[in-house]
């Protein structure tokens, strides 16, 4: 269990120095090469930091940043996984407000510690969706015009 | 004293309305995610068409005033900070709150924000032609070296790794470059639709600030609820105002690092309050607490970024020139009544521009009030059960950052950006530092193009970067601050060890 | 038999509640966005508020329009959004500036061109003027030209960008004289390029009028010369560059107005293109536009698209040689 972290480490320093190092080659590649000053000397700090942080990481030396524990992973992923297709597909998908009530139902439902069992606790999330919803209607279609993706049921 | 004589005209029955339906507007709208000053002002522009100039300048200022603090709640509250301004109090603010002292962060800054504010306006109406000077000194190769002194506070903002710390801002740094470049228009590291038009600012902060936040509640998962449950302390306001004044120099520098850079056209409001913030830090004798719900923290921010305000229109009202996306709203608002700011304003048209100006002043206080009010109220939010917490705070995100441009893309950059940075967060990496290189890349860049192309037209890149008193004052801060980076890292090996090191990793989560 | 097959489409269409873009006796049945590729405050995105200020009278169209920014690039990420993303079913407007994007389109590296547009009126006329501060020594834009010959590319002088009017009118001003002379594009746009000339950053500009005007009243700059046919109403006393001997017309004056994405039913910009005009002749809207010194120049959809094509020949000659 000691060495999660580390091998975290290594696989996030990992993948940083990675960027670091691709954007180093994309910027130093492309043209026109006069857009591209500021891009390379930003990315060749990046790279050279990056490398440093992950050689470090190999080394075991890395102070700062206690990674992921398996338990946080397992309760953060179900939310996670609803947040994302919200998100990235529903939103646009099925309807802006559509989506953000389910989704905003769904993770309470998910991670409110009332019990399932009851039907006063369902009552409740429902309220407090319904209340939620009606306060972003107010404030961003009625009061600030925002135009939100159409809607598949209304 | 010219302000005094108009003092009378604020408190007419129609124009102190105004002010504090601007007032209480502007904290509205402050406070709700996405919603920049900038972008609440210029929604309010179509109401002050019916109105008088006065009256349509009254408010105007007052929601201008209100809604810099206002982003202080959301800042606070749900750590999505309202505007670039704002990101400084979200370092401490939303720690505080989560220990359950909401009320006191809330009406710190309030209180902060009003004496910063007032301050900033006393700037105005007192030395406006000194000022004036000020604003235009600053020319592409002074704003360059200021650029790069806000990168090299970098290192040392709200990371316990230095090296970590400028990691992080070469990311932000990088961020800013993607889409197309400001001056030639060619395309960088386009490779996807939603980032053609490179990365907002105003949605990259939500993203940064309230998706880790959010996942962070969603791996307490359904448990633990009630291993956490948070007295909500109340907070007299006495004690508030004890607190801030005990905190003289917190206060100070921000008041005033706040107002000499806001003064700066185009960089100041956005890096004024991460600015001030670094600079007390730096100073404290409790430097160490900062990031840990320290008051000094909450202060040097808000009185920050209150007090640009008024410097920030000190070009406005006498050169005419907007020094910020704000000003250039508020220029706006005047033109349409067919008055044109100038060095003239204040002789053609005293009515207006001292009503404008000493509702900026009552604005201030009538903002703290209102703010005090709200603080008891809204520290409450503390108590609200994770589960409950994480879908308000991701469903404003969403909407939030949607509604800055209408656009999609934005929301997908700022879940990608929210979600990357919760993993950066576990490993050491820290969102202020990479907010800080998203904003001054721009700035840094567009400067030194150009800088280097009247250079090459004029003297050369070498004079004109590297001669002139500014320059060198510029450039002797910067090597000032590198150096104490360097020593801070130096020094902090020999104490610093990986349990020191998660112990503070710890507090700030 | 194709009108009844259309007509029985039309129902369904209808039915369904898909019928939105189709239901033109209605439109507009919500608010209107008009999206400007530039920031809030700056002249277009001022101007497009009070011309649209009447959206929701009766006599105009009787839905609010509402204003969303996409500012970046000079103006390249709006118009790039408005090509490739926007919705073309009336209810997503765009402002043109011209030759803006038109100049971008043909420089490259867009995904626009005056094709992907329909333009439904114009609103306003803002010309290029050449400005240089106060106390500087030039007065004439013969002193601007002698300078510049005299020091081969060494004239500095500031605009809003690359491929926008005003750098349009830079290299016109450039070829006319036959001069090299030093180009400074702001990222801060007119207001950052009126900037460095009044803090004397550089020795002259090119900016707009409206803005100009508003820089000289106030003391700050002097204006040498306007970058249009005609001289502007604005500034009688200011001569054109034609009349001071170079021949430069008016492909650098900003023109500003609503468009919709390709692709938008022909109803509907019929419909839009019989009001908007009558919406910024709206006498509350022209007075506004007056006190603010900004200059209006009302074109209907067929004058703007002869405008477009006209502009887009021009652009293609004086561009083809960078």
């Amino acid at each position: 269990m000691t060495d999660l972290p580390r091998n975290q480490h290594i696989i996030a320093s990992g993948l940083i120095a990675g960027v670091g190092l691709s954007i180093a080659y994309i910027s130093f590649t492309q043209e026109p090469a006069a857009a591209f000053v500021f891009p390379r000397l930003i990315s060749s700090v990046f790279a050279v930091l990056a490398v440093w942080t992950f050689i470090k990481a190999m080394l075991g030396r890395t102070k700062v940043g206690n990674g992921i524990s398996a338990q946080a992973m397992r309760n953060m992923l179900p939310g996670l996984i609803v947040a994302i297709i919200y998100i990235y597909w529903a939103a646009k998908g099925v309807g802006f407000y559509t989506a953000t009530t389910v989704a905003f139902f769904v993770l309470l439902s998910l991670y409110d510690p009332a019990p399932h069992t009851q039907l006063k606790s369902w009552l409740k999330r429902i309220a407090i969706t319904a209340g939620f919803m009606a306060v972003m209607y107010g404030l961003f279609a009625q009061l600030l015009n925002v135009f939100t993706p159409r809607e598949i049921f209304f | 004293m010219e302000f005094l004589f108009y003092m009378g005209d604020v408190f007419t029955p129609i124009n102190f309305g105004l002010l504090l339906l601007g007032t209480i507007g502007g904290l509205i709208l402050g406070a709700t995610p996405g919603l920049s000053p900038t972008m609440a002002v210029a929604l309010l522009i179509p109401f002050t068409f019916q109105l008088e100039p006065q009256q349509g300048l009254i408010l105007l200022g007052a929601a201008y005033t209100s809604t810099v603090a206002g982003g202080a709640v959301s800042a606070i509250l749900l750590k999505i900070p309202g505007a670039p301004a704002n990101i400084a109090t979200t370092l401490d603010g939303h720690t505080m709150a989560t220990k359950g002292e909401g009320a006191k962060a809330l009406q710190l800054s309030f209180l902060a924000s009003a004496v910063g504010g007032l301050f900033g306006v006393f700037l105005l109406i007192f030395l406006t032609p000194v000022l004036a000077q000020w604003a235009l000194a600053f020319g592409p190769s002074h704003l360059f070296w200021l650029a790069i002194l806000g990168v090299t506070v970098i290192g040392t903002l709200d990371s316990s790794s230095v090296v970590k710390g400028l990691l992080s801002g070469c990311i932000g740094l990088w961020l800013a470059t993607i889409g197309f470049d400001d001056i030639m228009g060619a395309q960088r590291f386009i490779f996807h639709p939603a980032v053609s038009g490179g990365i907002n600012v105003i949605p990259a902060l939500i993203g940064l600030f309230a998706i880790p936040q959010v996942i962070t509640m969603f791996t307490k998962g359904r448990s633990s609820d009630d291993a956490e449950i948070i007295t909500v302390q109340r907070h007299p306001i006495r004690l508030a105002v004890l607190e801030v004044f005990r905190r003289k120099t917190a206060l100070a520098i921000g008041t005033i690092t706040g107002s000499i850079i806001g003064l700066i056209p185009g960089v100041g409001g956005q890096i004024a309050g991460l600015v001030a913030y670094d600079q007390s830090k730096k100073f404290s004798k409790e430097s160490e607490k900062f990031g840990t719900g320290h008051s000094e923290g909450v202060i040097a921010a808000e009185s920050a970024n209150n007090a640009m305000v008024g410097p920030s229109l000190v070009p406005l009202l006498t050169l005419s020139i907007p020094g910020s996306p704000t000003a250039a709203v508020l220029l706006g608002g005047l033109l349409i009544h067919g008055i044109f700011p100038g060095p003239d304003l204040f002789l053609n048209y005293p009515q207006v521009a001292w009503t404008f100006i000493d509702s900026m002043l009552i604005g201030q206080l009538l903002m703290c009030v209102f703010g005090l009010y709200i603080a008891g109220l809204a520290a409450s939010v503390a108590r609200v059960p994770h589960a409950v917490m994480a879908a308000i705070v991701l469903g404003l995100a969403v909407f939030g950052s949607y509604s800055v441009q209408n656009s999609m893309g934005d929301v997908y950059v700022m879940a990608t950006l929210g979600v990357a940075m919760y993993f950066l967060e576990r490993f050491g990496f820290s969102a202020a530092p990479l907010v800080l290189g998203l904003i001054l890349g721009p700035i840094a860049e567009a400067n030194f193009i150009q800088g280097s192309m009247i250079a090459n037209a004029t003297v050369g890149t070498g004079t004109y970067f590297f001669t002139g008193w500014l320059n060198w004052l510029l450039i002797a801060i910067v090597v000032a601050s590198i150096s104490y980076s360097v020593w801070m890292e130096i020094m902090s090996r020999r104490y610093t060890t990986k349990d020191d090191a998660v112990a503070k990793e710890e507090a700030l989560s | 038999m194709k009108t009844w097959i259309a007509g029985a489409a039309l129902a369904l269409a209808t039915l369904t509640g898909t019928a939105y873009a189709d239901g033109h006796g209605e439109y507009p049945e919500r608010p209107i966005m008009l999206m400007v590729s530039y920031g809030a405050g700056g002249a277009t995105d001022f101007q497009a508020r009070i011309v649209t200020m009447t959206a929701g009278n009766e006599d105009a169209l009787g839905m609010p329009i509402a204003i969303v920014n996409r500012p970046g690039a000079g103006g390249r990420v709006g118009w790039n959004w408005f090509a490739s993303e926007a919705e073309s079913d009336g209810y997503t407007l765009g402002a043109y500036n011209i030759p803006h994007f038109i100049a971008q389109s043909i420089e490259g590296g867009v995904s626009y061109s005056a094709e992907s547009f329909e333009p439904i009126a114009n609103w306003g006329a803002d010309p290029a003027v050449f400005v240089v501060g106060a106390d500087s020594d030039f007065n004439s834009m013969d002193d601007v030209v002698s300078y510049a010959k005299e020091n081969p590319g060494g004239l500095t002088f500031s605009g809003a960008g690359l491929f926008v009017g005003h750098h349009i009118a830079a290299l016109q001003l450039e070829k006319a004289a036959g001069v090299k002379m030093a180009y400074i594009p702001n990222n801060a746009g007119g207001a950052g390029a009126m900037r460095a000339v009044i803090a004397g950053e550089v020795l002259g500009g090119v900016n707009n009028l409206s803005d100009a005007f508003r820089a000289q009243a106030a003391g700050n700059v002097k204006i040498l010369g306007v970058f249009d046919l005609e001289r502007n109403a604005f500034l009688p006393d200011v001569p054109t560059l034609k009349e001071q001997g170079y021949d430069i017309d008016n492909a650098s004056v900003n023109f500003r107005g609503v468009m919709v994405p390709k692709g938008t039913p022909q109803p509907i910009i019929d419909k839009l293109a019989a009001t908007v005009p009558a919406m910024f002749e709206n006498k509350r809207v022209k007075s506004r536009m007056e006190a603010g010194g900004s200059p209006m120049h009302i074109m209907t959809r067929d004058e703007v698209l002869a405008m477009w094509a006209a502009r887009e020949e021009t652009l293609k000659e004086l561009l083809a040689g960078l």
